[in-house]
């Protein structure tokens, strides 16, 4: 079997926003990968190994759009465990989710791929929009938002927990598929490949890199693709016009009797 | 909850905003707009606060974030400039830089929620030490094909560095065991030997340390007078070693002892005749880490346990006591890093006189100078570093950098302590165990009036003048 994990790098969520030339100012943020995209890989791995041997079931291949120079977060998911991976050059600020997901698509299709798994959203623009529409090119099965994944082997299938508003939601999907993950399916007990015991419990948590895999990552294989190559163009459909920061939120008021609040609220913020 | 406990404001408090308090405030107080956790194993979990924070249900948290940079780093576009360049000297490569985010992932998150227990008790959390050895940090600089990592002198500053920022009492047991035993051992042991110890001390199955100082020998470490008599196809040691860390837990020790007055490196183990350790010596601080006597009496060590030749010792031991003193330094890196983010955000947070306290002169004079220590000490201890290994010798640069690194980890953990008052000195906080741990770095691995009269000693050699 072969998983295809996506994999994005985006601006530190934790350092504050700078804003230039009606856009967002990058030019200095440190990137990290996307948080979702660490449990997309965690799944698979999960997916893949074996507890306690060395035996894989899977091959685990990461991808990434992104410049080819740029790529440390690609090495970063090879330390973690996965075994190769592919790097589409191009600019990914320059594309917009049907150009990504398509190049996604193509990746999958000439790769070969049994399961391609991606994180729920990139934390940068929130979008959720790829695991579907990467689907809808490959006419497969998805599931979003898995929560836990029971892989049955023989029958070819995977069971996806989903947490919804009344419980959770089971869909068995035949493979291959296109599966988005969630925060909790980085459970100690959510991943279960039917080969490592179904009570084995993994650290929550996606997994630090050994420092064997860290001194094993630059070994492992980089295919660096263009987008010409994989037939897939840069024009989009969607263009961003401005992007501004939230106006500033206005100092408060004490107010010095329930019947002046009453009033404020009636005649000045018109609430009641 | 949380505001009830620690009579602060949790939401601004910058130690409630620390973890482990950090993780409980954010999942007993704060819900998300869903409803916040759905079940009680998910409101108890770390990661129902990691998705808070990153589906933006409440501010990140703005404290002890792995591997970021300080908020005062984050400031205008030219001093994030000066990091970038001078990441150079502590990240070297691509390797370094991923080592240093895995060592700082795993001290948040398994490392600093057990610091402040095993310090009250002062034991060594063995459990910990297997997995540090499962993520392959126990051999970080022995050649990977004798199953280290194969990684520099560098490598192990980041990882001292990185572990003391949350636990130094656990890094020096990890000191202790991967530079004292482990670096030392795999240069002077030959091929038998290094099949019969590496592999299990590079697991954490067997924890390990080196025995150096007696009762009468410290700073004048040549005139110690434990023995070693060969006897057939065994020597007999006699004599006591003190102050040794990981004697507690240890399997197994590197063992300076005379040979017909020539000192000589052995491998002394449980299993062999004669030896033992001492109950526990309770210690001011570095309490994750134990410390006890080994004592010989007629002990029997096979002759396969000699390292290298009979009258050898002297020169593994000047060899390892570089990178040791260099990781002493790192450590006391981490301690006055660690110090000076929490004074930063003490300091913004802390109101005196309704003022945030940062704004006193008296408080910008630790901060200010806390943070200037910290960055010339890291920015030598990195840049010496760089000349430390297996084939150079620098005792210069590691004397220096220990000399100058250890007094500043004790004192911006004085001034951080300072800062913060009544709380700095309270057991509930962090700052007071790291100003006890950080006292050691001025006497253990040679106390800074051994590094003087060394550098005096070398200095005097390479510039004084010739003796006519």
């Amino acid at each position: 079997m072969k998983i295809l994990v996506t994999v994005k790098r985006i601006p530190d969520p934790d350092e504050s926003l700078k804003f230039a030339g009606g856009g967002l100012d990058t030019s200095s943020s440190k990137w990290v990968p996307n948080a979702f995209d660490e449990y997309a890989v965690e799944t698979a791995l999960r997916l893949a190994e074996v507890a306690g041997k060395r035996d894989r079931l899977a091959e685990v291949i990461v991808m990434s759009i992104c410049p080819a120079k740029q790529r440390q977060h690609v090495t970063q998911f090879l330390a973690m465990g996965a075994d190769r991976g592919v790097v589409v050059d191009a600019d990914d600020s320059e594309l917009d989710t049907i150009a990504v997901s398509k190049a996604i698509a193509a990746v999958a299709k000439s790769e070969g791929v049994d399961l391609t798994i991606v994180g729920k959203l990139s934390q940068d623009n929130e979008g959720n929009q790829v695991a579907q529409r990467v689907a809808g090119l490959l006419n497969v099965p998805q599931a979003g938002f898995a929560a836990t994944v029971k892989w049955d082997k023989n029958a070819g299938t995977l069971d996806v927990g989903r947490e919804v508003d009344d419980g959770v939601e089971h869909k068995l999907v035949p493979l291959p598929a296109v599966v988005s993950v969630d925060l909790r399916v980085v459970l100690p007990t959510s991943i279960k490949n039917g080969v490592t015991a179904d009570s084995h419990k993994y650290q929550e948590g996606p997994r630090l890199a050994s420092l064997r895999g860290i001194t094993m990552a630059k070994r492992k294989k980089v295919k660096v693709l263009k987008l010409s190559d994989i037939g897939v163009s840069s024009a989009g459909s969607e263009q961003v016009v401005a992007v501004a920061p939230p106006p500033a939120r206005p100092s408060g008021q004490i107010v010095g009797s329930v019947e002046e609040l009453h009033e404020k609220l009636a005649k000045e913020a018109k609430v009641l | 909850m949380i505001k009830d406990v620690y009579a602060c404001n949790a939401d601004t408090c910058p130690i409630a905003n620390d973890a482990p308090f950090r993780r409980a405030r954010k999942t007993g107080e704060i819900g998300g707009p869903g409803g916040g956790c759905r079940s009680a194993e998910l409101a108890n979990s770390s990661l129902a606060s990691r998705e808070q924070a990153i589906s933006g249900w409440i501010e990140p948290p703005h404290v002890n974030l792995p591997g970021r940079a300080l908020p005062i780093d984050r400031g205008p576009v030219h001093r994030v400039t000066m990091a970038l360049l001078s990441d150079s000297l502590f990240n070297p490569t691509e390797e370094h830089q991923m080592l240093r985010q895995m060592v700082a992932d795993f001290a948040v998150r398994e490392v600093d929620p057990q610091a402040a227990e095993h310090d009250e008790k002062g034991v060594l959390n063995v459990e910990l030490f297997r997995r540090v050895g499962e993520l392959g940090l126990l051999g970080i600089t022995i050649p990977e094909e004798h199953g280290g990592a194969g990684m520099d002198a560098l490598a192990a500053v980041i990882v001292h560095h990185e572990l003391s920022k949350y636990d130094p009492g656990f890094c020096l047991a990890y000191l202790a065991h991967s530079m004292l035993f482990v670096n030392n051992f795999y240069h002077c042991a030959n091929e038998d030997q290094r099949g019969r110890y590496l592999p299990k001390v590079l697991s954490g199955e067997w924890v390990a340390g080196m025995g150096m100082t007696e009762p009468g020998a410290g700073t004048d470490v040549l005139g110690m007078t434990t023995t070693a008599v060969r006897n057939g196809d065994h020597y007999v040691l006699n004599g006591t070693k003190t102050y040794i860390t990981n004697g507690c837990e240890g399997f197994c020790f590197l063992v300076y002892a005379k040979v017909e007055g020539q000192v000589t490196a052995f491998i002394v183990d449980r299993e062999c005749p004669g030896f033992s350790t001492s109950n526990h010596i309770d210690k001011l601080g570095m309490r994750g880490s134990t410390m006890s006597e080994l004592i010989f009496e007629d002990c029997k060590v096979p002759v396969a346990n000699l390292l290298g030749a009979e009258g050898s010792g002297v020169t593994h031991m000047m060899r390892n006591l570089e990178i040791e003193r260099l990781t002493l330094a790192a450590m006391s890196v981490g301690i006055a890093e660690r110090c000076v983010e929490i004074m930063v955000r003490y300091g913004q947070d802390r109101k005196a006189f309704r003022t945030p306290i940062n704004r006193f002169g008296q408080i910008q004079r630790y901060i200010g100078e806390g943070y200037a220590q910290t960055q010339a000490a890291k920015c030598l201890v990195y840049n010496v570093a760089r000349d430390i290994g297996p084939n150079i010798r620098n005792r210069v640069g590691s004397d220096a950098a220990k000399l100058f690194a250890a007094p500043v980890g004790k004192q911006v953990a004085d001034y951080a302590m300072q800062v913060m008052g009544g709380a700095g000195y309270c057991r509930e906080f962090p700052v007071e165990r790291l100003w006890r741990d950080a006292k050691l770095l001025e006497i253990g691995g040679g106390t800074i009036e051994a590094h003087q009269k060394n550098l005096t000693k070398d200095l005097t050699r390479a510039l004084g003048q010739s003796a006519s």
